[in-house]
């Protein structure tokens, strides 16, 4: 249901009492996106659990957008405003296709989401995005943003709820940043990252109640984009 | 964390108000007696009373006793401690953990209140509890021995505390075990 908030006092009425209600247009539907980056490939992994403060209108709800067979973007935060900047973005997708008669890249789009999110600076879209994609040499990379289009480009990023309980985990596991001299540092296989993914979104499921139901692993190669799923807890 | 006949307790040694760094060489364990060990997060006063406090305490008990304090008592004495100053707490968060009298980890962690959370595997508290939950969420094991036990603990601290710039500067963990008391101190980001 939405929330109209608790009627608020008004300064500046006659006597100072006139009552008006007050609209909150933010919603916080959980979830939480994250991908790996590697040498020839990139994955990108979202919960599909859908909730509204306690409770769980849906299991399975898609966070992720295929903007074409080498890009693709994930939202967490607020569901309609994910819709709509998805629509958004599917659209400017469209119109740079005709306009420049050739696919956008992943430096184009990233770019791109920046702009668009930042166009609403003063009211903002309450998502939190991650792009991921291959670069034109076929490398696999990622950005990660804030809800006013501020990003980074790296090789992990996770955001939404989750984040706070994952990001160390891929910090250890994938920039092993806990090294001393970074000796040993893993270059983490396609396999290796998967299971990597598995395992954080199961640690967070089991303590973040917004996290949960089903993980969709989506893996960009230069093959194509291929879907796995995978089941979380449920409760 | 607990691993097989040993327990680890492990702290950042950063004290700060706020953003301001005050001090980095302050660990908030006290070692109440050769296999019982208290944690103490939050305002450093109140760390400072209660561990007083605390200490009176198991002083006066095992004169009267004879005896060392379990880790179950004690845990249930700070918790009807805090929750004495029900209606103006000590600002901390306690952890008990320790080896029972068949060498068999304790661990229990607490609000301000004193509600207690007795856990088999671990227990996080502090300003990164929830970095910390969800590294050891993944790289906790069953049955872990003294040194796995020691990796586990130091590679988690670390991984949260690296991530939370109000925790850091430095770490030490305590293993107990029935051989006695290992101390080893970590070396973390200085920022």
């Amino acid at each position: 249901m939405m929330d109209f908030g608790t009627p608020v006092l008004e300064p500046g009425s006659a006597n100072g009492t006139k009552q008006v209600p007050q609209f909150n247009p933010y919603q916080d539907n959980g979830g939480t996106v994250a991908s790996i980056a590697g040498d020839d490939y990139v994955i990108v992994a979202a919960d599909t659990r859908f909730t509204l403060g306690y409770s769980i209108p849906t299991r399975k709800i898609s966070r992720v957008l295929k903007i074409n067979d080498k890009v693709m973007l994930g939202t967490a935060g607020m569901q309609a405003d994910t819709c709509a900047l998805h629509k958004v973005i599917s659209t400017r997708m469209r119109m740079y296709e005709h306009d420049n008669n050739k696919r956008m890249t992943f430096n184009a789009v990233s770019q791109m989401l920046s702009t668009v999110l930042y166009y609403k600076r003063f009211f903002p879209y309450y998502t939190f995005n991650i792009v991921a994609g291959l670069d034109d040499k076929g490398e696999g990379w990622v950005c990660g943003y804030d809800a006013i289009g501020s990003f980074e480009q790296r090789k992990i990023v996770c955001n939404g709820a989750g984040t706070k309980l994952m990001q160390p985990v891929f910090d250890n596991q994938v920039d092993w940043a806990q090294s001393w001299d970074g000796a040993g540092k893993p270059n983490l296989s396609l396999e290796q990252a998967t299971d990597l993914m598995k395992d954080a979104f199961t640690s967070a499921a089991e303590r973040e109640i917004t996290v949960g139901d089903t993980l969709q692993i989506y893996k960009i190669t230069k093959d194509g984009i291929q879907l796995e799923e995978f089941e979380l807890k449920k409760d | 964390m607990s691993g097989d006949g040993c327990v680890a307790i492990a702290s950042d040694t950063r004290l700060g108000q706020q953003y301001q760094t005050i001090a980095m060489d302050v660990p908030r364990m006290f070692k109440m007696h050769d296999r019982l060990f208290l944690g103490l997060t939050g305002l450093y006063t109140d760390t400072q009373t209660l561990y007083n406090l605390f200490k009176f305490k198991l002083s006066m008990y095992k004169m009267r006793e004879g005896r060392e304090i379990s880790p179950e008592t004690f845990a249930n004495l700070v918790s009807s401690t805090l929750y004495e100053k029900r209606f103006g707490p000590y600002f901390t968060e306690p952890i008990v953990v320790g080896l029972d009298k068949d060498n068999k980890p304790y661990l229990c962690g607490m609000d301000l209140l004193g509600a207690l959370a007795c856990e088999p595997d671990f227990v996080t508290l502090g300003t990164s509890t929830e970095m910390l939950l969800g590294a050891c969420e993944t790289f906790y094991r069953e049955n872990m021995n003294e040194d796995q036990l020691f990796e586990v603990v130091s590679q988690t601290l670390m991984m949260a505390t690296d991530r939370d710039c109000l925790s850091g500067w430095g770490g030490v963990v305590h293993i107990i075990s029935k051989e006695g008391i290992t101390t080893k101190t970590i070396k973390t980001r200085q920022d």
